[in-house]
């Protein structure tokens, strides 16, 4: 992933013309395009991680639009996903919406409004890029907890105070306090605020008793 | 003159042989007025009995004495021989028989036929019978102003005009040259043979006239036979020709007719059929009746002296239709009012009541046909009438069909567009680099125009489809409507994630509308796809076609969705029978009535494996080669 490459928009469509028009224009249009022509052709190559979106056919003959949305979700997937439909149909529009579709277009699309759309698209795969990353680096922090920590954070994080922890885990006040710093460095936070955070976004609060 | 009482061998040979008596007796037994005493009535002939046209004239007379006679009538006939020998046969003998004979009971009426009767009774009135009354029949009125009339004469006269006679010929027959007159030699007629040589019309280049009266009547015949043309015979008598032959019972003019090489005419209708051409001529027949008028009249009473009768002159023409054709005569070239006789029968004569029957069974035939023809104009405007609303129906349901696919069809259509409005925008975009990318410039327009056809044709198809026109038939190729109504079905199907497959089976050609079988397959994938909105397994709709023996191929449409209730499955083609919220209820129905008018049948079943099949059956254009 080098800054000098541009992002890349997945486009699936089943009407080859369409398809390659709308290739042409992204081309000339600064981006890198890559071409499917089912949604389960897109699944059989799972694009690598890279800067992008996905600009998907509402209706395909068999598996649609949306079909592949739902897949794509199951899999951890970040590629935002706008839809191109050729008929501004509202019921699968509101679908797809609710599904975590980014936009939806009608074909024909002026090509200001697909770039824009595009380019949000993309900015947004950014900013989960960025979620994930700091996600993934928390995860690992957290993971270079020890056991006895984890306890620790776990209740530092409910808002529990040193003596109470002391009082849970059955050692002293002291002993407690030690571990806190140490989980503190560890996570690399400044504030009990901030390690709250971490456990929160990571989905801890609930694993953690 | 006195009568001579001594009678001759000779003469009682001769009477004896040629005089007969014949009485007729009319018994009218019931009428009271009847006197005991018949009247007795001396009819004398001439020459002979059997002279034509004489014959006819006594054998008239009779007929009509007896039949109008309220007396008991005594007829008795003799002939007046004498005539028949040279001019100074005696007739003294013949006068004293007759006196004899009649002595006790003298006749009541006399009639004479013919002018020689006439004169031998003139000439012997007082020495026979004085104050018997006489009529004198068939006597030409020329020879009445040579006799000695008494006030117990009545003559009932005829009027012979030959100029009128020879103008008929020359009229029927204006080519005539040569008129061969064909008359005996006795003296009476001689003295005819006079007459008409005074009465005739001059001889002029244009018309010969032939004389026959110095030959004998054999010669005569060969003469006939061999006539120049244009030639015509006219007969005047033929009593006794040159030879000193007597002709009697008529049979001159059939002999004459069976050899002679032109046309026989005559003055006298006696002849009438025997063989003459016809014309103005003397009626026998009406003279005859005014005879036995006047005679019924003396014998009631009347004096004889006192009855008067103008002259018999020639009848209203008469011609023989068989001598008319024999001698191409036509009927324009007959003096006016003439009359035809003996034109034979037409089939109208003939055949009356078979025409009739005929002509009935023909009538009522055509009377038949034209209610059949009428029922048939009927029920051909109805059939057209029925057929028009058909297409009006199937429009409608086509038009309701494509709404329902509105949103498959604009999609289909924006993904031309799409493709060219995105082309069009990345063209603008390269052209404002430098250097141009011509080729890929160049792609793009080519992209456009085929987006830009498909377009188009997508328009063109529907619009086809929604056309409105007459129902025409031609012959059309099954799997070529499955591919386009497939083309139309597609965007629909996959909107709702339907899944189309095609079993493609060998060409098969039926007789049918392209629209309207489009129509029919196309409702019944609609309905499949319908039937598969609520599905939760595969949705599949799948077409297949397969021949039926040799003569037929069977189309059929297949999905996977909730099937038709079993007491649904005959009534489903009905009309307004749907299962659909939005349905019309017709498009089945529609489809069902182009397919009977097609000479098919439509039906539905279940699947199997769950799901409908819908079928139709078409009659192939030309049977199969087993």
């Amino acid at each position: 992933m080098t800054e000098a490459r541009p992002p890349t928009v997945h486009i699936v469509d089943d009407d080859l013309s369409f398809r390659n028009s709308v290739a042409r224009l992204l081309k000339a249009s600064g981006y890198q395009v890559a071409l499917y022509e089912s949604g389960k052709h897109f699944l059989e190559r799972v694009p690598e991680d890279a800067p992008g979106c996905i600009l998907l056919d509402l209706q395909m003959p068999g598996f649609d639009g949306l079909d592949l949305q739902s897949r794509l979700a199951e899999r951890d997937n970040i590629l935002p996903v706008v839809f191109l439909t050729g008929h501004g149909d509202i019921p699968m529009s509101v679908r797809a919406i609710k599904a975590g579709a980014d936009d939806v277009l009608s074909k024909p699309v002026a090509k200001d409004d697909l770039l824009e759309a595009v380019e949000r698209a993309i900015s947004k795969y950014s900013e989960a890029h960025r979620r994930r990353e700091w996600m993934s680096s928390r995860r690992a922090l957290v993971n270079t907890l020890t056991p006895r920590e984890r306890e620790v954070f776990a209740l530092v994080v409910r808002g529990k105070l040193n003596k109470q922890i002391a009082g849970e885990l059955g050692t002293s006040e002291r002993t407690i306090k030690a571990h806190r710093q140490a989980v503190m460095e560890k996570l690399k936070v400044q504030s009990v605020a901030e390690a709250v955070t971490i456990a929160e976004r990571l989905g801890l609060l609930g694993d953690l008793r | 003159m006195g009568w001579p009482i001594r009678r001759s061998a000779a003469w009682w040979a001769l009477s004896g042989l040629t005089a007969w008596i014949i009485i007729l007796t009319a018994s009218f037994g019931c009428q009271p007025a009847f006197a005991s005493e018949p009247k007795r009535v001396i009819i004398l002939h001439s020459f002979g009995r059997d002279f034509k046209p004489w014959s006819e004239y006594a054998r008239l007379i009779r007929a009509e004495l007896v039949r109008r006679s309220p007396w008991h009538l005594s007829l008795y006939e003799h002939s007046l021989y004498t005539v028949r020998l040279d001019g100074n046969a005696p007739e003294t003998p013949f006068v004293n028989y007759l006196r004899d004979l009649y002595a006790k009971h003298p006749p009541d009426l006399i009639v004479s036929i013919g002018a020689p009767a006439a004169g031998f009774v003139q000439r012997y009135r007082h020495q026979l019978f004085p104050l018997t009354p006489m009529v004198l029949a068939a006597v030409e009125q020329r020879r009445i102003q040579r006799m000695d009339l008494t006030a117990n004469d009545a003559v009932v006269a005829v009027s012979l005009d030959f100029a009128r006679v020879v103008g008929n010929i020359v009229q029927v027959l204006p080519e005539t040259s040569n008129l061969v007159i064909a008359i005996g030699n006795s003296p009476i007629e001689k003295y005819w043979a006079t007459q008409l040589g005074r009465e005739l019309p001059p001889v002029t280049d244009r018309l010969a006239i032939t004389w026959y009266n110095d030959l004998s009547f054999e010669e005569m015949l060969k003469r006939a036979a061999a006539l120049p043309p244009r030639s015509a015979i006219l007969q005047i008598m033929l009593y006794i020709d040159a030879a000193g032959v007597a002709h009697e019972e008529g049979t001159t003019l059939t002999r004459l007719h069976a050899v002679a090489n032109a046309p026989l005419f005559s003055y006298s209708d006696a002849f009438f059929g025997d063989g003459i051409v016809g014309g103005p001529m003397l009626p026998v027949a009406a003279a005859s009746r005014q005879t036995a008028d006047v005679a019924i009249r003396i014998l009631a009473g009347e004096k004889a002296g006192d009855i008067k009768t103008p002259p018999i002159g020639l009848a209203t023409p008469r011609f023989d239709w068989r001598e008319m054709q024999r001698w191409n005569i036509s009927a324009r070239d007959l003096p006016p009012e003439s009359e035809i006789a003996f034109r034979p029968p037409s089939i109208w004569e003939q055949h009356r009541w078979t025409l009739i029957v005929v002509i009935a069974g023909l009538l009522l035939q055509a009377m038949m046909i034209i209610a059949l023809l009428w029922q048939r104009y009927r029920r051909q405007a109805a059939e057209l009438e029925s057929r028009s609303r058909l297409v009006e129906l199937a429009q409608m349901d086509r038009a309701l069909s494509l709404g329902v696919m509105s949103t498959s069809i604009a999609h289909e259509l924006n993904q031309p567009l799409g493709a060219i409005m995105n082309n069009v925008q990345a063209a603008e975009i390269l052209m404002n680099r430098s250097p141009l990318d011509l080729e890929q410039i160049k792609d793009i327009l080519s992209d456009i125009r085929k987006d830009d056809a498909r377009a188009g044709a997508i328009i063109g198809h529907l619009r086809g489809f929604l056309k409105k026109g007459e129902l025409r038939l031609h012959d059309v190729e099954l799997s070529e409507i499955i591919d386009e109504v497939l083309r139309m079905v597609e965007p629909e199907a996959a909107r709702r994630g339907v899944e189309v497959s095609v079993q493609a089976g060998n060409p098969a050609n039926v007789k049918g509308d392209r629209v309207l079988l489009q129509q029919v397959l196309l409702n019944l994938a609609m309905n499949g796809i319908d039937a598969m909105q609520t599905s939760l397994n595969e949705r599949q709709l799948r077409f297949a076609t397969a021949f039926v023996g040799d003569t037929k191929v069977e189309v059929s449409v297949s999905d996977t969705g909730s099937g038709i209730a079993e007491t649904a499955l005959k009534g489903i083609f009905d009309s307004f029978v749907t299962t659909k919220q939005h349905g019309t209820g017709l498009g089945l129905s529609i489809s069902r009535t182009i397919i009977e008018s097609l000479g098919g049948r439509i039906w539905a079943e279940n699947r199997a494996g769950g799901g409908a099949i819908l079928r139709f059956e078409l009659p192939l254009t030309k049977a199969r080669a087993p």
